[in-house]
Protein backbone atom coordinates (compact mmCIF):
# COMPACT_ATOMS: atom_id res chain seq x y z
CA UNK A 1 0.00 0.00 0.00
CA UNK A 2 1.90 3.54 -1.28
CA UNK A 3 3.38 5.51 -0.28
CA UNK A 4 5.58 3.09 -0.72
CA UNK A 5 8.90 4.76 1.52
CA UNK A 6 6.77 6.25 4.27
CA UNK A 7 5.27 3.61 4.90
CA UNK A 8 8.54 1.69 4.45
CA UNK A 9 7.67 -1.20 2.55
CA UNK A 10 10.48 -0.26 0.68
CA UNK A 11 13.45 1.02 2.60
CA UNK A 12 13.86 4.86 3.23
CA UNK A 13 17.51 4.27 2.27
CA UNK A 14 16.13 4.08 -1.37
CA UNK A 15 14.20 7.41 -1.11
CA UNK A 16 17.48 9.68 -2.42
CA UNK A 17 17.45 6.97 -5.17
CA UNK A 18 14.23 7.20 -6.45
CA UNK A 19 14.86 11.26 -5.49
CA UNK A 20 17.49 10.68 -8.69
CA UNK A 21 15.92 8.27 -10.87
CA UNK A 22 12.76 10.49 -10.45
CA UNK A 23 14.49 14.30 -11.37
CA UNK A 24 16.21 12.17 -14.30
CA UNK A 25 12.70 11.48 -16.16
CA UNK A 26 11.67 14.65 -14.78
CA UNK A 27 14.56 16.54 -16.53
CA UNK A 28 14.20 14.25 -20.03
CA UNK A 29 10.77 14.90 -20.42
CA UNK A 30 10.28 18.42 -19.80
CA UNK A 31 13.66 19.50 -21.61
CA UNK A 32 12.40 16.92 -24.50
CA UNK A 33 9.23 19.17 -24.54
CA UNK A 34 10.58 22.55 -24.68
CA UNK A 35 11.07 23.86 -21.17
CA UNK A 36 14.74 24.50 -21.60
CA UNK A 37 13.74 27.69 -23.92
CA UNK A 38 12.63 30.42 -22.03
CA UNK A 39 10.98 31.96 -25.01
CA UNK A 40 9.00 28.61 -25.36
CA UNK A 41 7.42 29.10 -22.35
CA UNK A 42 6.65 32.43 -22.42
CA UNK A 43 4.90 31.94 -25.25
CA UNK A 44 1.11 31.18 -22.97
CA UNK A 45 1.65 35.05 -21.91
CA UNK A 46 1.68 36.36 -25.38
CA UNK A 47 -0.21 33.83 -27.26
CA UNK A 48 1.96 32.66 -29.61
CA UNK A 49 3.13 29.47 -27.87
CA UNK A 50 0.82 27.31 -25.36
CA UNK A 51 3.43 24.52 -24.82
CA UNK A 52 3.51 25.66 -21.38
CA UNK A 53 -0.36 25.82 -20.09
CA UNK A 54 -1.05 22.60 -22.37
CA UNK A 55 1.63 20.73 -20.67
CA UNK A 56 0.75 21.85 -17.03
CA UNK A 57 -2.85 21.34 -17.76
CA UNK A 58 -2.22 17.89 -19.37
CA UNK A 59 -0.04 17.14 -15.74
CA UNK A 60 -2.08 18.43 -13.55
CA UNK A 61 -5.04 16.12 -14.98
CA UNK A 62 -3.10 12.83 -15.79
CA UNK A 63 -1.82 13.46 -12.00
CA UNK A 64 -5.39 14.49 -10.35
CA UNK A 65 -6.93 11.28 -11.67
CA UNK A 66 -4.42 9.23 -11.24
CA UNK A 67 -3.91 9.49 -7.87
CA UNK A 68 -7.81 9.11 -7.27
CA UNK A 69 -7.85 5.72 -9.13
CA UNK A 70 -4.39 4.68 -7.55
CA UNK A 71 -6.29 5.49 -4.04
CA UNK A 72 -9.54 3.71 -5.07
CA UNK A 73 -7.68 0.43 -5.94
CA UNK A 74 -5.78 0.80 -2.58
CA UNK A 75 -2.24 1.36 -4.29
CA UNK A 76 -1.89 4.49 -2.31
CA UNK A 77 -3.23 6.07 0.58
CA UNK A 78 -3.82 9.60 -0.88
CA UNK A 79 -4.43 10.66 2.89
CA UNK A 80 -0.58 10.37 3.27
CA UNK A 81 0.64 12.99 0.28
CA UNK A 82 2.67 15.12 1.12
CA UNK A 83 0.22 18.77 1.32
CA UNK A 84 2.00 21.89 1.21
CA UNK A 85 1.29 24.40 4.21
CA UNK A 86 -1.31 27.04 3.74
CA UNK A 87 -0.25 30.79 5.30
CA UNK A 88 -2.88 33.05 3.93
CA UNK A 89 -1.49 36.15 3.07
CA UNK A 90 2.65 34.83 2.48
CA UNK A 91 1.09 32.18 -0.49
CA UNK A 92 -0.59 34.94 -2.18
CA UNK A 93 1.97 37.52 -1.95
CA UNK A 94 4.76 35.39 -2.85
CA UNK A 95 2.60 33.77 -6.03
CA UNK A 96 2.37 37.49 -7.17
CA UNK A 97 6.28 38.01 -6.58
CA UNK A 98 6.79 34.76 -8.54
CA UNK A 99 4.52 35.80 -11.18
CA UNK A 100 6.12 39.11 -12.24
CA UNK A 101 9.77 36.93 -11.84
CA UNK A 102 8.35 34.48 -14.13
CA UNK A 103 7.82 37.62 -16.45
CA UNK A 104 11.00 38.75 -16.23
CA UNK A 105 13.27 36.03 -16.59
CA UNK A 106 10.83 33.68 -18.57
CA UNK A 107 11.99 30.67 -16.19
CA UNK A 108 10.66 29.11 -12.74
CA UNK A 109 12.84 27.37 -10.86
CA UNK A 110 12.53 23.86 -12.43
CA UNK A 111 12.94 25.28 -16.05
CA UNK A 112 16.12 27.12 -15.16
CA UNK A 113 17.94 24.01 -14.07
CA UNK A 114 17.15 22.47 -17.44
CA UNK A 115 17.98 25.67 -19.23
CA UNK A 116 21.71 25.80 -17.61
CA UNK A 117 22.27 22.08 -17.65
CA UNK A 118 22.12 22.57 -21.98
CA UNK A 119 24.13 25.57 -21.15
CA UNK A 120 22.02 28.62 -21.66
CA UNK A 121 23.81 31.37 -19.78
CA UNK A 122 20.32 32.75 -18.80
CA UNK A 123 19.43 29.67 -16.69
CA UNK A 124 22.23 30.01 -14.68
CA UNK A 125 22.02 33.31 -13.94
CA UNK A 126 18.34 32.92 -13.08
CA UNK A 127 20.20 30.45 -10.36
CA UNK A 128 22.34 32.82 -9.41
CA UNK A 129 19.42 35.40 -8.61
CA UNK A 130 16.98 33.01 -6.71
CA UNK A 131 20.62 32.16 -4.52
CA UNK A 132 20.66 36.12 -3.82
CA UNK A 133 16.70 36.02 -3.67
CA UNK A 134 17.00 33.33 -0.78
CA UNK A 135 19.85 34.44 0.79
CA UNK A 136 18.05 38.31 0.86
CA UNK A 137 15.16 36.79 2.10
CA UNK A 138 16.66 35.00 4.96
CA UNK A 139 18.77 38.08 5.72
CA UNK A 140 15.72 40.12 6.18
CA UNK A 141 13.65 37.61 7.60
CA UNK A 142 13.22 38.32 11.25
CA UNK A 143 11.77 42.18 9.62
CA UNK A 144 9.07 39.97 7.84
CA UNK A 145 8.70 36.71 10.12
CA UNK A 146 5.18 37.97 11.39
CA UNK A 147 3.82 38.35 8.09
CA UNK A 148 5.49 34.93 7.11
CA UNK A 149 3.29 33.14 9.79
CA UNK A 150 0.41 34.64 9.44
CA UNK A 151 -3.21 33.25 8.91
CA UNK A 152 -1.99 29.42 8.86
CA UNK A 153 -4.54 27.35 7.73
CA UNK A 154 -2.06 23.73 8.33
CA UNK A 155 -1.68 21.36 5.66
CA UNK A 156 -4.67 21.86 4.11
CA UNK A 157 -6.31 20.08 1.40
CA UNK A 158 -8.64 21.79 -0.65
CA UNK A 159 -11.47 19.22 0.44
CA UNK A 160 -11.22 20.24 3.83
CA UNK A 161 -11.26 24.24 3.02
CA UNK A 162 -13.17 24.75 0.09
CA UNK A 163 -15.64 21.50 0.17
CA UNK A 164 -15.02 20.10 -3.06
CA UNK A 165 -14.61 16.54 -3.03
CA UNK A 166 -11.58 15.40 -5.10
CA UNK A 167 -13.44 13.86 -7.72
CA UNK A 168 -15.44 16.73 -8.50
CA UNK A 169 -12.21 18.85 -8.41
CA UNK A 170 -10.78 16.18 -11.13
CA UNK A 171 -14.09 16.15 -13.24
CA UNK A 172 -14.00 20.23 -12.71
CA UNK A 173 -10.60 21.28 -14.00
CA UNK A 174 -10.73 18.22 -16.83
CA UNK A 175 -13.28 20.21 -18.38
CA UNK A 176 -11.67 23.29 -17.86
CA UNK A 177 -8.48 21.81 -19.48
CA UNK A 178 -10.53 20.64 -22.33
CA UNK A 179 -12.39 23.64 -22.97
CA UNK A 180 -8.89 25.84 -22.40
CA UNK A 181 -7.08 23.49 -25.47
CA UNK A 182 -9.80 23.35 -27.66
CA UNK A 183 -9.51 27.42 -27.61
CA UNK A 184 -5.72 27.65 -27.81
CA UNK A 185 -6.10 25.60 -30.56
CA UNK A 186 -8.47 27.80 -32.45
CA UNK A 187 -6.52 30.98 -31.01
CA UNK A 188 -3.03 29.29 -32.63
CA UNK A 189 -4.58 29.12 -36.16
CA UNK A 190 -5.84 32.61 -36.02
CA UNK A 191 -2.64 34.42 -34.17
CA UNK A 192 0.07 35.65 -36.25
CA UNK A 193 3.44 33.72 -36.11
CA UNK A 194 5.87 34.71 -33.53
CA UNK A 195 9.24 32.97 -34.94
CA UNK A 196 11.13 32.66 -32.22
CA UNK B 1 -9.12 19.81 -32.74
CA UNK B 2 -8.53 16.39 -34.55
CA UNK B 3 -9.62 13.54 -34.68
CA UNK B 4 -7.22 12.06 -32.21
CA UNK B 5 -7.29 14.68 -29.46
CA UNK B 6 -10.87 14.99 -29.64
CA UNK B 7 -10.55 11.06 -28.90
CA UNK B 8 -7.96 11.60 -25.70
CA UNK B 9 -10.30 14.50 -24.16
CA UNK B 10 -13.23 11.99 -24.12
CA UNK B 11 -11.23 9.53 -22.40
CA UNK B 12 -10.34 11.99 -19.93
CA UNK B 13 -13.85 13.69 -19.05
CA UNK B 14 -14.85 9.77 -18.94
CA UNK B 15 -12.17 8.81 -16.70
CA UNK B 16 -13.18 11.49 -14.19
CA UNK B 17 -16.93 10.91 -14.47
CA UNK B 18 -16.52 7.83 -13.58
CA UNK B 19 -14.10 8.84 -10.65
CA UNK B 20 -17.36 10.85 -9.44
CA UNK B 21 -20.00 8.38 -9.70
CA UNK B 22 -17.89 5.32 -8.23
CA UNK B 23 -18.89 4.58 -4.74
CA UNK B 24 -17.05 5.99 -2.23
CA UNK B 25 -15.02 3.82 0.10
CA UNK B 26 -15.80 4.23 4.19
CA UNK B 27 -12.98 2.65 5.45
CA UNK B 28 -10.18 5.28 4.99
CA UNK B 29 -7.74 5.54 8.04
CA UNK B 30 -9.25 2.01 8.82
CA UNK B 31 -7.66 1.00 12.60
CA UNK B 32 -5.40 -1.94 12.22
CA UNK B 33 -6.10 -4.12 15.68
CA UNK B 34 -2.82 -6.36 14.34
CA UNK B 35 -0.16 -3.60 14.07
CA UNK B 36 -1.40 -2.43 17.51
CA UNK B 37 -0.87 -5.88 19.00
CA UNK B 38 2.49 -6.12 17.65
CA UNK B 39 3.30 -2.59 19.39
CA UNK B 40 1.98 -4.02 22.21
CA UNK B 41 3.58 -6.96 22.44
CA UNK B 42 7.16 -5.63 21.87
CA UNK B 43 6.83 -4.04 25.49
CA UNK B 44 8.88 -0.68 23.80
CA UNK B 45 6.60 1.32 25.41
CA UNK B 46 7.88 0.96 28.65
CA UNK B 47 10.15 3.16 30.87
CA UNK B 48 11.71 1.88 33.74
CA UNK B 49 11.62 4.42 36.81
CA UNK B 50 16.03 4.34 36.59
CA UNK B 51 15.25 5.65 33.02
CA UNK B 52 12.73 8.28 33.95
CA UNK B 53 14.45 9.73 37.51
CA UNK B 54 17.53 10.49 35.64
CA UNK B 55 15.76 12.40 32.85
CA UNK B 56 13.88 14.90 35.48
CA UNK B 57 17.80 14.79 37.35
CA UNK B 58 19.15 15.85 34.39
CA UNK B 59 16.49 18.00 34.07
CA UNK B 60 15.65 16.87 30.00
CA UNK B 61 13.13 19.23 28.45
CA UNK B 62 11.92 16.51 26.26
CA UNK B 63 9.68 14.79 28.63
CA UNK B 64 6.24 15.04 29.82
CA UNK B 65 4.69 12.70 32.25
CA UNK B 66 1.36 12.58 32.73
CA UNK B 67 -0.49 10.86 36.18
CA UNK B 68 -3.39 9.43 35.21
CA UNK B 69 -4.78 8.66 38.38
CA UNK B 70 -7.60 10.49 40.21
CA UNK B 71 -6.80 14.33 41.38
CA UNK B 72 -6.37 13.75 45.00
CA UNK B 73 -4.20 10.86 45.01
CA UNK B 74 -2.16 13.13 42.54
CA UNK B 75 -2.34 16.03 44.67
CA UNK B 76 -1.32 13.99 47.75
CA UNK B 77 1.52 13.37 45.57
CA UNK B 78 2.73 12.99 42.44
CA UNK B 79 6.25 13.29 40.37
CA UNK B 80 7.63 16.44 40.37
CA UNK B 81 7.18 18.55 36.90
CA UNK B 82 4.28 15.74 35.92
CA UNK B 83 0.78 16.48 34.87
CA UNK B 84 -2.57 15.33 36.07
CA UNK B 85 -5.05 13.53 33.47
CA UNK B 86 -7.82 11.43 34.75
CA UNK B 87 -7.74 8.09 32.73
CA UNK B 88 -11.48 8.88 31.92
CA UNK B 89 -10.10 12.41 30.88
CA UNK B 90 -7.23 11.15 28.82
CA UNK B 91 -9.20 11.43 25.34
CA UNK B 92 -9.76 14.63 24.93
CA UNK B 93 -9.25 15.59 21.57
CA UNK B 94 -7.67 18.93 21.85
CA UNK B 95 -5.95 18.02 24.92
CA UNK B 96 -4.28 15.00 22.41
CA UNK B 97 -3.65 17.66 19.92
CA UNK B 98 -1.88 19.84 22.28
CA UNK B 99 0.20 17.00 23.73
CA UNK B 100 1.31 15.90 20.06
CA UNK B 101 2.44 19.47 19.25
CA UNK B 102 4.64 19.54 22.30
CA UNK B 103 6.72 17.13 20.28
CA UNK B 104 8.06 15.81 23.74
CA UNK B 105 8.12 12.42 24.71
CA UNK B 106 4.67 11.57 26.65
CA UNK B 107 4.79 9.01 29.71
CA UNK B 108 1.54 7.84 31.79
CA UNK B 109 2.19 6.33 35.45
CA UNK B 110 -0.55 5.01 37.66
CA UNK B 111 0.27 3.62 40.95
CA UNK B 112 0.86 -0.06 39.41
CA UNK B 113 1.47 -0.34 35.25
CA UNK B 114 -2.43 -1.02 34.64
CA UNK B 115 -3.98 2.54 34.75
CA UNK B 116 -1.28 3.76 32.51
CA UNK B 117 -1.21 1.16 30.00
CA UNK B 118 -4.75 1.62 29.48
CA UNK B 119 -4.41 4.96 29.07
CA UNK B 120 -1.60 4.32 26.27
CA UNK B 121 -3.57 1.86 24.53
CA UNK B 122 -6.88 4.16 24.38
CA UNK B 123 -4.58 7.42 23.47
CA UNK B 124 -2.27 4.80 20.90
CA UNK B 125 -5.92 3.81 19.50
CA UNK B 126 -6.30 7.57 19.37
CA UNK B 127 -3.07 8.03 16.48
CA UNK B 128 -1.21 9.49 19.16
CA UNK B 129 2.49 8.96 19.22
CA UNK B 130 5.58 9.13 21.33
CA UNK B 131 4.26 7.62 24.27
CA UNK B 132 5.30 5.86 26.78
CA UNK B 133 4.62 4.12 30.37
CA UNK B 134 6.52 3.74 33.30
CA UNK B 135 6.66 0.86 34.11
CA UNK B 136 5.90 -0.76 37.86
CA UNK B 137 4.19 2.89 38.19
CA UNK B 138 4.56 4.57 41.75
CA UNK B 139 4.35 1.69 43.85
CA UNK B 140 8.00 0.78 41.76
CA UNK B 141 9.05 4.49 42.01
CA UNK B 142 8.85 4.13 45.42
CA UNK B 143 10.56 0.65 45.72
CA UNK B 144 13.20 1.88 43.63
CA UNK B 145 14.30 5.41 43.89
CA UNK B 146 12.85 6.54 46.84
CA UNK B 147 13.17 4.42 48.85
CA UNK B 148 16.29 2.19 47.31
CA UNK B 149 17.66 -1.23 48.89
CA UNK B 150 21.17 -1.70 48.93
CA UNK B 151 22.75 -4.20 47.14
CA UNK B 152 23.94 -7.62 48.80
CA UNK B 153 27.33 -8.16 49.27
CA UNK B 154 26.77 -10.77 46.47
CA UNK B 155 25.75 -8.53 43.90
CA UNK B 156 28.56 -6.77 41.65
CA UNK B 157 29.29 -3.08 40.39
CA UNK B 158 26.71 -2.60 38.28
CA UNK B 159 24.20 -2.84 41.10
CA UNK B 160 26.12 -0.86 43.67
CA UNK B 161 26.69 1.79 40.91
CA UNK B 162 22.58 1.65 40.56
CA UNK B 163 22.09 1.89 44.39
CA UNK B 164 24.65 5.34 44.43
CA UNK B 165 22.16 6.20 41.31
CA UNK B 166 18.83 6.01 42.81
CA UNK B 167 20.25 6.87 46.64
CA UNK B 168 21.37 10.28 45.27
CA UNK B 169 17.98 10.37 42.86
CA UNK B 170 16.06 10.02 46.64
CA UNK B 171 17.62 13.01 47.88
CA UNK B 172 16.97 14.91 44.89
CA UNK B 173 13.41 13.82 44.99
CA UNK B 174 13.03 15.17 48.60
CA UNK B 175 13.25 12.21 50.93
CA UNK B 176 15.70 12.72 53.66
CA UNK B 177 18.54 10.40 53.44
CA UNK B 178 18.03 6.85 54.21
CA UNK B 179 14.57 6.15 55.11
CA UNK B 180 12.53 2.95 56.10
CA UNK B 181 10.07 1.59 53.18
CA UNK B 182 6.53 2.48 53.95
CA UNK B 183 4.45 1.46 50.96
CA UNK B 184 0.59 0.43 50.67
CA UNK B 185 -0.64 -1.65 48.12
CA UNK B 186 -2.66 1.21 46.33
CA UNK B 187 -1.83 4.28 47.66
CA UNK B 188 0.89 5.52 48.89
CA UNK B 189 1.57 8.60 51.31
CA UNK B 190 4.44 10.77 51.83
CA UNK B 191 5.07 12.60 54.63
CA UNK B 192 4.67 16.26 53.44
CA UNK B 193 7.62 18.05 54.72
CA UNK B 194 9.99 16.08 52.32
CA UNK B 195 7.97 16.40 49.18
CA UNK B 196 7.33 20.66 49.78
CA UNK B 197 11.13 21.16 50.37
CA UNK B 198 12.53 20.95 47.36
CA UNK B 199 11.29 23.20 44.75
CA UNK B 200 9.73 21.58 42.01
CA UNK B 201 11.62 21.91 38.64
CA UNK B 202 10.64 24.81 36.36
CA UNK B 203 7.06 23.77 34.88
CA UNK B 204 7.06 22.68 31.70
CA UNK B 205 4.69 24.87 29.94
CA UNK B 206 3.23 23.09 26.88
CA UNK B 207 3.72 25.66 24.05
CA UNK B 208 0.87 26.12 21.22
CA UNK B 209 3.45 27.19 18.76
CA UNK B 210 1.78 25.13 16.55
CA UNK B 211 3.84 26.96 13.63
CA UNK B 212 7.61 27.00 14.68
CA UNK B 213 7.21 23.27 15.56
CA UNK B 214 6.07 21.91 11.70
CA UNK B 215 8.90 24.12 9.86
CA UNK B 216 11.42 22.31 11.32
CA UNK B 217 10.16 19.15 9.41
CA UNK B 218 9.52 19.85 6.27
CA UNK B 219 11.69 20.22 3.34
CA UNK B 220 9.04 21.88 1.21
CA UNK B 221 9.29 22.20 -2.51
CA UNK C 1 4.46 15.59 -33.77
CA UNK C 2 4.49 19.75 -33.10
CA UNK C 3 7.31 21.23 -35.05
CA UNK C 4 8.48 24.45 -34.63
CA UNK C 5 9.04 27.22 -37.36
CA UNK C 6 12.91 26.99 -36.14
CA UNK C 7 15.46 25.06 -37.67
CA UNK C 8 14.25 21.34 -37.46
CA UNK C 9 17.77 20.05 -37.19
CA UNK C 10 18.50 20.93 -33.78
CA UNK C 11 15.14 22.12 -32.16
CA UNK C 12 11.99 19.26 -32.74
CA UNK C 13 10.20 19.01 -29.42
CA UNK C 14 8.04 16.54 -28.18
CA UNK C 15 3.81 16.80 -28.45
CA UNK C 16 2.64 18.71 -25.38
CA UNK C 17 0.12 16.21 -24.64
CA UNK C 18 2.19 13.67 -24.96
CA UNK C 19 4.89 15.42 -22.60
CA UNK C 20 2.44 16.38 -20.16
CA UNK C 21 0.74 12.85 -19.98
CA UNK C 22 4.42 11.80 -19.00
CA UNK C 23 4.96 14.20 -16.31
CA UNK C 24 1.64 12.86 -15.00
CA UNK C 25 3.11 9.93 -15.14
CA UNK C 26 5.82 10.88 -13.15
CA UNK C 27 4.15 12.64 -10.60
CA UNK C 28 2.59 9.72 -10.26
CA UNK C 29 5.45 7.34 -9.56
CA UNK C 30 7.08 10.14 -7.99
CA UNK C 31 3.87 10.11 -5.03
CA UNK C 32 3.77 6.09 -5.10
CA UNK C 33 7.27 6.17 -4.57
CA UNK C 34 7.72 8.51 -1.95
CA UNK C 35 4.83 10.22 -0.70
CA UNK C 36 5.45 13.71 -2.33
CA UNK C 37 5.55 15.27 -6.12
CA UNK C 38 8.49 17.00 -7.23
CA UNK C 39 10.09 20.74 -6.82
CA UNK C 40 13.15 22.92 -7.26
CA UNK C 41 13.39 25.72 -5.25
CA UNK C 42 13.93 23.99 -2.25
CA UNK C 43 16.71 22.07 -3.65
CA UNK C 44 18.04 26.27 -4.21
CA UNK C 45 16.96 27.14 -0.52
CA UNK C 46 19.38 23.63 0.21
CA UNK C 47 21.97 25.37 -1.24
CA UNK C 48 21.74 28.75 0.03
CA UNK C 49 21.34 27.44 3.61
CA UNK C 50 24.32 24.90 2.87
CA UNK C 51 26.76 27.97 1.57
CA UNK C 52 25.85 30.48 4.72
CA UNK C 53 26.88 27.58 7.20
CA UNK C 54 29.87 26.82 5.24
CA UNK C 55 30.98 30.45 4.91
CA UNK C 56 29.37 31.18 8.47
CA UNK C 57 28.65 28.90 10.50
CA UNK C 58 27.64 31.02 13.78
CA UNK C 59 25.50 33.46 11.63
CA UNK C 60 23.11 30.62 10.38
CA UNK C 61 22.74 29.35 13.32
CA UNK C 62 21.74 32.87 15.07
CA UNK C 63 19.97 33.38 11.80
CA UNK C 64 16.17 32.82 12.48
CA UNK C 65 15.16 31.48 9.23
CA UNK C 66 18.40 29.33 8.06
CA UNK C 67 18.60 27.52 11.75
CA UNK C 68 14.97 26.01 10.70
CA UNK C 69 16.85 24.08 7.87
CA UNK C 70 19.98 22.98 10.16
CA UNK C 71 19.71 19.94 11.31
CA UNK C 72 22.36 18.42 13.22
CA UNK C 73 25.29 17.00 11.48
CA UNK C 74 23.55 15.91 8.44
CA UNK C 75 24.41 18.46 5.86
CA UNK C 76 21.30 20.82 4.74
CA UNK C 77 22.33 19.24 0.96
CA UNK C 78 21.14 15.90 2.41
CA UNK C 79 17.53 16.37 1.25
CA UNK C 80 15.30 14.70 -1.37
CA UNK C 81 15.09 17.69 -3.42
CA UNK C 82 18.59 18.02 -3.61
CA UNK C 83 18.92 14.59 -5.40
CA UNK C 84 16.31 15.44 -7.65
CA UNK C 85 17.36 18.16 -8.96
CA UNK C 86 20.65 16.92 -9.54
CA UNK C 87 18.85 14.03 -11.45
CA UNK C 88 17.17 17.05 -13.53
CA UNK C 89 19.88 18.42 -14.35
CA UNK C 90 21.50 14.77 -15.62
CA UNK C 91 18.55 14.13 -17.25
CA UNK C 92 18.18 17.57 -19.52
CA UNK C 93 21.57 17.96 -20.44
CA UNK C 94 21.17 13.84 -21.73
CA UNK C 95 18.25 14.84 -23.44
CA UNK C 96 19.61 18.16 -24.74
CA UNK C 97 23.06 16.26 -26.02
CA UNK C 98 20.69 13.83 -27.64
CA UNK C 99 18.76 16.79 -29.32
CA UNK C 100 21.54 18.56 -30.38
CA UNK C 101 20.33 21.81 -28.10
CA UNK C 102 23.64 21.96 -26.20
CA UNK C 103 25.24 25.12 -26.77
CA UNK C 104 26.50 27.88 -24.24
CA UNK C 105 24.35 31.12 -25.42
CA UNK C 106 21.92 33.55 -24.02
CA UNK C 107 18.52 33.34 -25.42
CA UNK C 108 16.71 36.22 -25.95
CA UNK C 109 14.33 38.03 -28.28
CA UNK C 110 16.16 40.07 -30.77
CA UNK C 111 14.51 43.00 -29.70
CA UNK C 112 16.34 43.35 -26.35
CA UNK C 113 20.35 42.87 -25.87
CA UNK C 114 21.88 39.62 -24.19
CA UNK C 115 22.96 41.98 -21.25
CA UNK C 116 19.33 43.49 -20.53
CA UNK C 117 17.93 39.72 -20.72
CA UNK C 118 21.03 38.42 -17.92
CA UNK C 119 20.09 41.63 -15.67
CA UNK C 120 16.34 40.56 -15.96
CA UNK C 121 17.12 36.71 -15.72
CA UNK C 122 18.66 38.19 -12.40
CA UNK C 123 15.74 39.83 -11.56
CA UNK C 124 13.21 37.22 -12.00
CA UNK C 125 15.37 34.47 -10.33
CA UNK C 126 15.79 37.26 -7.53
CA UNK C 127 11.87 37.55 -6.56
CA UNK C 128 11.17 34.01 -7.77
CA UNK C 129 13.45 32.73 -4.74
CA UNK C 130 12.12 35.13 -2.34
CA UNK C 131 8.70 34.39 -3.44
CA UNK C 132 8.64 30.53 -3.44
CA UNK C 133 10.28 31.02 0.19
CA UNK C 134 7.04 33.08 1.07
CA UNK C 135 4.90 30.76 -0.78
CA UNK C 136 6.68 27.47 0.65
CA UNK C 137 6.82 26.29 -3.48
CA UNK C 138 7.29 27.28 -7.09
CA UNK C 139 5.70 26.35 -10.16
CA UNK C 140 6.19 22.40 -9.88
CA UNK C 141 6.81 21.65 -6.09
CA UNK C 142 3.67 24.13 -5.05
CA UNK C 143 1.84 24.45 -8.35
CA UNK C 144 1.92 21.35 -9.89
CA UNK C 145 2.79 18.79 -7.26
CA UNK C 146 0.73 20.49 -4.70
CA UNK C 147 -2.11 20.97 -6.45
CA UNK C 148 -1.96 17.21 -7.92
CA UNK C 149 -2.17 16.22 -4.12
CA UNK C 150 -5.62 18.10 -3.26
CA UNK C 151 -3.42 21.17 -1.49
CA UNK C 152 -5.21 24.21 -0.98
CA UNK C 153 -1.75 26.22 -0.99
CA UNK C 154 -1.36 24.33 -4.22
CA UNK C 155 -4.39 25.80 -5.56
CA UNK C 156 -3.31 29.41 -4.32
CA UNK C 157 -0.20 29.30 -5.71
CA UNK C 158 -1.03 28.24 -9.22
CA UNK C 159 -3.54 30.60 -8.98
CA UNK C 160 -1.86 33.45 -7.89
CA UNK C 161 1.22 33.08 -10.16
CA UNK C 162 -0.15 32.90 -13.45
CA UNK C 163 -2.80 35.07 -12.12
CA UNK C 164 -0.22 37.75 -11.88
CA UNK C 165 1.72 36.30 -15.07
CA UNK C 166 -1.59 37.00 -16.94
CA UNK C 167 -1.88 40.42 -14.92
CA UNK C 168 1.23 42.22 -15.75
CA UNK C 169 2.05 40.31 -19.38
CA UNK C 170 1.55 43.61 -20.70
CA UNK C 171 4.51 45.51 -18.81
CA UNK C 172 6.82 43.00 -19.83
CA UNK C 173 5.98 42.46 -23.81
CA UNK C 174 9.28 44.43 -25.01
CA UNK C 175 11.34 41.51 -23.35
CA UNK C 176 9.64 38.65 -25.43
CA UNK C 177 7.54 39.85 -28.29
Amino acid sequence: MGPLIPNEIISPEWNHVFAVLIGIAFGIVMESSGFSSSRKIMGSFYAYDFTMIRVFMTAAITALIGVLYMDYFGWIDRTELFVVPTYLGATIIGGALMGIGFLAAGFCPGTSFLAAAIGKVDGMVFIGGAFLGILFFGEIFPLISDFYYANYLGHITIEESLGIAPDWLALIFVVIAVAVFYVLSIIRKSVQKVKY
Amino acid sequence: MSKRYIFISVVFIALALVLVLLPKQQNRNAFRPDLLLLEINSGDRFLSVDHIAERIIQGDPSILLIDVRNPDLYDEYHIPGSFNIPLNEVLNDSLNAALQLAHKDIVFYSNSTLSADQAWILCRRNKMENQYVMEGGLNTWFDHIMTPVPPRETEGNDAIALYEFRSGASIFFGMPAPVVAYKAPETVKLQNTAVTRKPEPAKQVIELKKVEEEEEEEEGC
Amino acid sequence: MNFLIEDRKTRIYWNPYFGGFLLGLILLFSFYMSGRGVGASGGIKSAVVATVNAVAPTHAENSAYFSKFLKGDKSPLNTWLVFQMLGVIAGAFFSGAINNRLKIRVQHSPKISPKTRLWFALLGGFLFGGGAQLARGCTSGGALSGFAANSLGGLIIMVSIFGSGYLFAYFFRKLWI
